[in-house]
């Protein structure tokens, strides 16, 4: 075991596809098979090698003492006071999105093979280079390069959709490279702000992320007029940059452009795993750092996640495309996500961290599927399809799987992160607010479990107008030689079958993916739950929602002289 | 074999038949039902043996004692100090904790566990039973159909799930196999997909039965916050204190364990809604008439014997959580008695025989919730009593009316055939059979079954007749459970010395009244004693009715039966010949014994002091009986005045009825109305919501977003509309604002 330490094993499951990229470029010449198939192949060696070096984290003594395990920590830029470093390790936190990225790059090149023909190596390089940004972004323990990650991911999606996307490629590809460097670019404002105050008050300009939480927990960003509501400025700074990701509502709207524009292979990642760093972002910076803004904050975006859940599944429900329903769908499931986060109750910060795998896997997979209509009959218009069932059976079955996972039925994932993070509301609003809100918290649970019936019902429609009744298909355009089979071919079936494995097992035993969580996630969060119970005292419950209306007002009107000429100053020296 | 090893066959020999019928389903070919009728059948004989084993364990006849054997597979999910209940009293049994521990923060904990009583193994065998006949009748009935293995499958599947919807020791997996068995009932609707109207009655289902689930999910939160626990039964903490389950033998036995008041009926309500979806109760029973489009063998063991009494079973297992809340009680029984008749005179009207089924389910499942809201052990086992004898008659009439069908080449209406007596001489005894089961005439099984129920209707609304166990009929009252009798439970501690906790809870046990409890009183239970007798009498008529009009008269033949119409196979008839032996014995053999009434009182939910002390020594009715059967007479009667003999389409009956007959023609336009007020403005607010998402937030939040590209504008040069530009300005601003920050802190 020796010949391979743990921190030897991470960097080599980062650096797989960087290297498979390569390769890629170098077999380019000898065509098409030898391209995908160097893919492929480095996409599974890649997803081996992440199992494994999970299994080795789920034995270790770091998981049973959540610490950070396989920590490697590599100066980079390091002179004077600065010292950024390239350090990487993984967590509880870490561990299951930094698995699902594996496994979604292997889905998201099997999804492509008979998809992408053309530019193929470029569609593969990128692929894979956006598969180690997107490893990295979970394992990364130093915010210079977890924003290095974080934008890297940009960069190749941008391409793979302004390149292979359908018809208004370009439009989306700007639109989502535009609003998603917008949120960033505040995000990255945010987290320096943090470092440079840390600073301050430490003496040594870090960048590790642990250092600042410990940093941050003892010397806290001011929330009170005298020091500038510093730590209402940085939250909402991140709060922009990561709801911009997941999305929540009402930042959503480039997920249905790109989504429906981008190819299947990228939609699988976009959907699977990037909306993911938005709520990564919210437990690995905002709650253990600034508890006090998000404590405040907390009761706000219970509610827009509660409101995007019934929204997202509104909107759905009039759709006609079936990529930009199931992207609806995804705006109402990451709504869960958001609320089951600041719910800040055990039970529910644990679901929704679970339903981020679960979210990840079940819209990874509606995606392909959809993807795979498409190829088939050059549509995704539900209008014009109908009775796939009789064609395709086990597309059909398969599609029926993800359904039933994505609308929450239990025995299957999605049942068991949902069930959670509504218990959790529950009980937030029936013990944990104070009397003025527990009205509202209950109305805003009950939206929650509205969402499911709503699930059902956009979800349930598109499969009966889609693959039940008369067949009125239009004309394959498979070019296999027999039109007759329109069913699953062989990598589609690789695609799809470890997801639905992991939709199973979830389902059936979610105590094995909840547990090695459960602690790095509760410590996350403790500081913020922490701060939100203590305002939600009946003694001190008032004051904290009057703190709500007062910090807003002011924080705008205190913002403006000191941030104005800020944005003013470099032009004005230009011109 | 120990108890807990054959309580978890029963429902894994199912699943293993599905799997093996998923994997091996197309090399099997025409012996695709091989593992599901293999599967089922060693599950019935499992279950035939735990009922022994149950009715072995609860003591003699003399000494009753609960039985309540839980088994625990997993732990399916657990966190860490989730939840401290704050008002909860019974949070943790007093001696062993008080004081801080006692408020402690516990686990939210959900272990797959399943438990043996006799109300779990009464229903065990009729699912498994049913479900056996079900699976060897639809060998004949489901040959040569494209999806053969596929049916075997799934309805194996159903088996299995509603076996451990039965057997499941906590609401949580409660939850989750009442939506599996909604998932099953999805796909067998749905099983003829190509069929636009079997592919919208399989969504309407799942859909209806979703909103009866929104209520069992919040449900199941509030006893969660309530309870602190989902299990049923007590669990043992690693530092050896008790946590009561919600139907645990510590909290069954303390005389103030359930919450009642506002949230203690607001949880009633909440699982009496999801009962009323999956049962089809008014006002969620829209789906269950549609639900016919599915093949006949799954609308008999799914929309007839098993899961449609879900909801039966819900209501009975949580009795002790009902008997807290007079409210909800009586309510259980108004929705009911009301369901009862509006299905019943809604079925007078239907013209296809399998809908006039699908009605009569849907009314005699509202007898069933009728005396269930009595709040009585009578009305309780009366209940479980008309839910077994209704799963075997309503199966064979079902599965009669599938034989029907399949020999007329699939026309179900009963206008378009008649006079099929000598041509299915088998179907039509057996129909017939079943017909008097379920017109409730002596001495067919409904008879007993429909008397009990209407004397514990009977009970409620003349109270000074009937004499209370509290007047010394202590005839058949288990022995209260107490620690030393507890040879069943596993956690036999001596922990129980005086409830001493019952003065922490007076304040929250408190007796404040909701609006509900108003409903409670005589009068009420007058009116509905008298709505379910006229409702015995509709159940007569319209099932003769259909009897006569499809076996009497001269012989009728539709186009599509063809030349081969004739009766069914012997795969076929064969368990219609089974089931008409306890259609027509089951009611007297248990009655004259009281054999399932003494066993029932064995279930731990029927042993909480509340319903203890309302058992009675069991009288026949003799008065009741008589009038059940002169209205069940008079239907039978009026019936054949309109049909006997005749030509099916004289509908006499229908004409006397007037412009009453339109609205029931039309479900009494219920649909219509949901349609209207539901369906139509959610779609419209959906719509709306579309286009403030496009036209609104897109804009906005564009309008934003570019509002600094704008402000740049004044730099000509740098809009070129180049991404890298952007992007580069992008980073210098970054950089001049870390700059900035650097230089001002």
């Amino acid at each position: 075991m020796n010949l391979l330490s743990p921190s030897t094993h991470l960097l080599l499951v980062i650096l797989m596809p960087l290297v498979g990229a390569g390769i890629v470029w170098l077999v380019s010449s000898r065509g098409l098979q030898a391209v995908r198939q160097s893919a492929a192949t480095t996409a599974v060696l890649t997803l081996v090698a992440a199992g494994w070096l999970i299994l080795r984290y789920l034995m270790s003594t770091e998981a049973a003492s959540n610490q950070v395990f396989a920590m490697v920590s590599v100066p980079w830029l390091t002179g004077g006071m600065f010292d950024i470093r390239l350090s990487v390790g993984l967590d509880g936190l870490s561990l299951w999105l930094f698995g699902l990225s594996a496994l979604l790059s292997v889905t998201a090149i099997f999804v492509s093979w008979e998809a992408v023909t053309e530019r193929a190596v470029g569609f593969y390089m990128l692929l894979l280079l956006l598969e180690t940004a997107m490893l990295g972004v979970f394992v990364a323990r130093d915010i210079i390069l977890f924003y290095v990650f974080f934008e890297f991911t940009l960069v190749p999606l941008f391409f793979l959709i302004g390149i292979w996307g359908h018809d208004e490629r370009r439009k989306a590809a700007i639109t989502f490279f535009i609003y998603t460097l917008a949120g960033s670019v505040l995000a990255f404002l945010g987290l320096m702000t943090i470092v440079l105050w840390n600073a301050s008050h430490t003496g040594s300009v870090t960048f590790d992320i642990e250092a600042l939480t410990a940093g941050l927990s003892l010397h806290p960003l001011p929330m009170d007029a005298d020091g500038g509501y510093l730590q209402w400025v940085v939250f909402l700074a991140l709060l922009i940059g990561f709801a911009v990701k997941v999305p929540i509502f009402p930042f959503h709207t480039w997920l249905p452009l790109a989504h429906v524009e981008a190819p299947t292979g990228a939609s699988v990642d976009l959907a699977g795993v990037l909306l993911k760093i938005g709520i990564y972002g919210f437990l690995r910076f905002s709650m253990p750092m600034l508890p006090e803004a998000t404590a405040v904050a907390a009761p706000w975006l219970f509610a827009l996640g509660a409101f995007g859940i019934v929204y997202g599944a509104l909107v759905a429900l009039v759709q006609q495309d079936l990529k930009r329903l199931i992207a609806y769908s995804s705006v109402s499931h990451m709504g869960y996500v958001v609320m089951g986060l600041f719910a800040l109750e055990p039970v529910a910060i644990e679901g929704a961290n679970l339903q981020l795998i679960n979210h990840g896997l079940s819209s990874a997979g509606l995606f392909a599927l959809v993807g795979m209509l498409y190829e088939r009959f050059h549509t995704r218009s539900i209008q014009s399809l109908g009775g796939v069932a009789k064609k395709a059976p086990w597309l059909t079955a398969l599609f029926m799987v993800f359904t039933f996972s994505s609308i929450g039925l239990p025995g299957l994932n999605g049942f068991v992160g949902e069930f959670m993070i509504l218990a959790g509301s529950f009980q937030r609003a029936w013990t944990g607010v104070s009397p003025e809100l527990q009205q509202s918290y209950l109305i805003l649970s009950l939206m929650g479990v509205v969402g499911v019936v709503l699930g059902a019902w956009y979800m349930l429609w598109a499969v009966e107008r889609v693959f039940f009744g008369n067949s009125r298909l239009p004309p394959s355009h498979l070019d296999n030689e027999s039109q007759e089979s329109l069913d699953l071919r062989w990598h589609e079936i690789v695609a799809l079958a470890p997801l639905t494995v992991f939709v199973l097992w979830i389902g059936i035993t979610p105590a094995t993916f909840l547990a090695p969580s459960s602690q790095s996630v509760r410590t996350m969060t403790l500081a913020s739950s922490n701060a939100f119970n203590r305002q939600m005292q009946p003694a001190q419950g008032h004051a904290g929602t009057e703190m709500i209306t007062h910090n807003n007002e002011s924080s705008d009107q205190q913002d403006r002289p000191k941030t104005n000429p800020t944005f003013q100053k470099p032009i004005s020296v230009k011109q | 074999m120990t108890p807990s090893f054959l309580l978890v066959l029963v429902p894994l020999l199912p699943l293993l038949a599905a799997l093996a019928t998923v994997i091996g389903g197309r090399r099997l070919g025409p012996r695709a039902h091989l593992p599901a009728v293999v599967g089922i059948a060693a599950a019935a004989v499992v279950a035939l043996s735990l009922l022994v084993v149950t009715a072995r364990s609860r003591g003699s006849a003399e000494t009753p004692r609960p039985v309540d054997m839980v088994t625990t597979l997993w732990q399916w999910a657990t966190v860490d100090d989730a939840y401290a209940p704050a008002h909860d009293s019974h949070a943790a049994v007093p001696g062993t904790a008080v004081g801080e521990d006692a408020y402690s923060a516990r686990p939210f904990s959900i272990s797959i566990a399943m438990r043996l009583d006799p109300l779990t193994a009464t229903m065990l065998v009729i699912i498994t039973s049913v479900g056996l006949l079900v699976a060897i009748y639809s060998i004949g009935y489901m040959h040569d159909d494209p999806g053969y293995p596929r049916f075997f499958a799934l309805v194996a599947m159903f088996v299995f799930s509603m076996s451990m919807l039965v057997a499941a020791s906590n609401f949580l997996l409660v939850y989750v196999f009442w939506e599996a068995v909604g998932a099953c009932s999805y796909l067998l609707i749905g099983f003829w997909f190509q069929k636009p109207e079997a592919a919208k009655a399989a969504k309407k289902a799942f859909l209806v039965n979703r909103i009866g689930d929104f209520g069992l999910a919040v449900g199941v939160f509030l006893l969660w916050l309530t309870y602190g626990t989902l299990d049923f039964h007590d669990t043992l903490s690693p530092d050896g204190t008790i946590l009561p389950g919600i139907l645990g033998q510590t909290r069954l036995a303390d005389v103030s364990g359930y919450v009642g008041g506002i949230v203690g009926t607001a949880i009633c309500l909440l699982l009496l809604l999801a009962a009323c979806g999956k049962s089809a109760q008014l006002p969620l029973h829209v789906w269950l008439p549609d639900a016919m489009e599915g093949p006949t063998p799954a609308s008999a063991l799914i929309h007839a014997a098993t899961m449609v009494t879900a909801g039966v079973y819900l209501v009975a297992r949580s009795a002790p959580l009902f008997m807290a809340c007079p409210g909800a009680l009586v309510t259980v029984s108004i929705i009911g008695t009301t369901t009862a008749l509006v299905a019943a005179l809604i079925g007078t009207v239907q013209n296809d025989l399998k809908r006039v089924l699908a009605y009569s389910t849907i009314s005699q499942l509202g007898y069933m919730f009728a005396c269930l809201g009595t709040g009585t052990l009578l009305g309780f086992t009366a209940a479980i009593f008309h839910l077994l004898t209704h799963a075997f008659f309503k199966a064979l009439l079902f599965l009669g009316a599938g034989s029907v069908m399949h020999s007329m080449g699939g026309v179900i209406d009963m206008r378009r055939f008649g006079g099929l007596r000598k041509l299915m001489p088998i179907t039509a005894t057996t129909f017939l059979i079943g017909s008097l089961a379920l017109a409730g005439i002596a001495p067919f099984a409904g008879f007993f079954s429909k008397d009990e129920i209407l004397a514990s209707l009977h009970s409620k609304g003349w109270p000074d007749v009937h004499h209370s166990a509290e007047n010394g009929h202590h005839a058949m009252i288990p022995e209260l459970p107490s620690a030393l009798s507890h040879s069943g439970t596993m956690h036999d501690v001596g922990y129980r010395g005086v409830s001493n906790y019952d003065n922490h809870s007076s304040s929250h046990q408190t007796s404040d009244v909701v609006g509900l409890d108003a409903l409670n009183q005589p009068a009420v239970w007058k009116a509905l004693f008298w709505m379910a007798l006229v409702t015995a009498g509709l159940t007569a008529f319209y099932t003769f009715r259909a009897v006569f009009m499809t076996f009497t008269g001269p012989l009728r033949i539709p186009d599509e039966a063809g030349d081969h119409a004739h009766e069914s196979p012997s795969v076929m008839t064969t368990p219609l010949l089974i089931l008409a032996i306890p259609a027509t014995f089951i009611g007297f053999i248990l009655f004259t014994t009281d054999g399932l009434a003494h066993f029932l009182a064995a279930t731990p939910s029927f042993t909480t002091p509340s319903i203890v002390k309302t058992a009675t020594a069991s009288v026949f009715h003799w008065d009741l009986a008589i009038q059940g059967t002169l209205a069940a007479a008079l239907g039978i009667v009026i019936a054949a005045v309109g049909h006997l003999g005749r030509r099916s389409d004289g509908p006499q009956l229908e004409r006397w009825l007037g412009p009453v007959r339109p609205f029931l023609e039309h479900r009494m336009f219920i649909d219509q109305l949901y349609a209207a007020v539901i369906v139509k403005p959610i779609e419209a607010i959906a719509f709306l919501a579309a286009i403030f998402d496009r036209s609104f937030i897109d804009r906005s939040v564009r309008f934003v977003a570019h509002l600094p590209l704008a402000l740049g504008s004044v730099v000509r040069q740098l809009q070129s509309g180049l991404l890298q530009r952007y992007a580069l300005a992008g980073v210098i601003g970054v950089l001049a604002i870390i700059v900035f920050l650097a230089w001002r802190l």
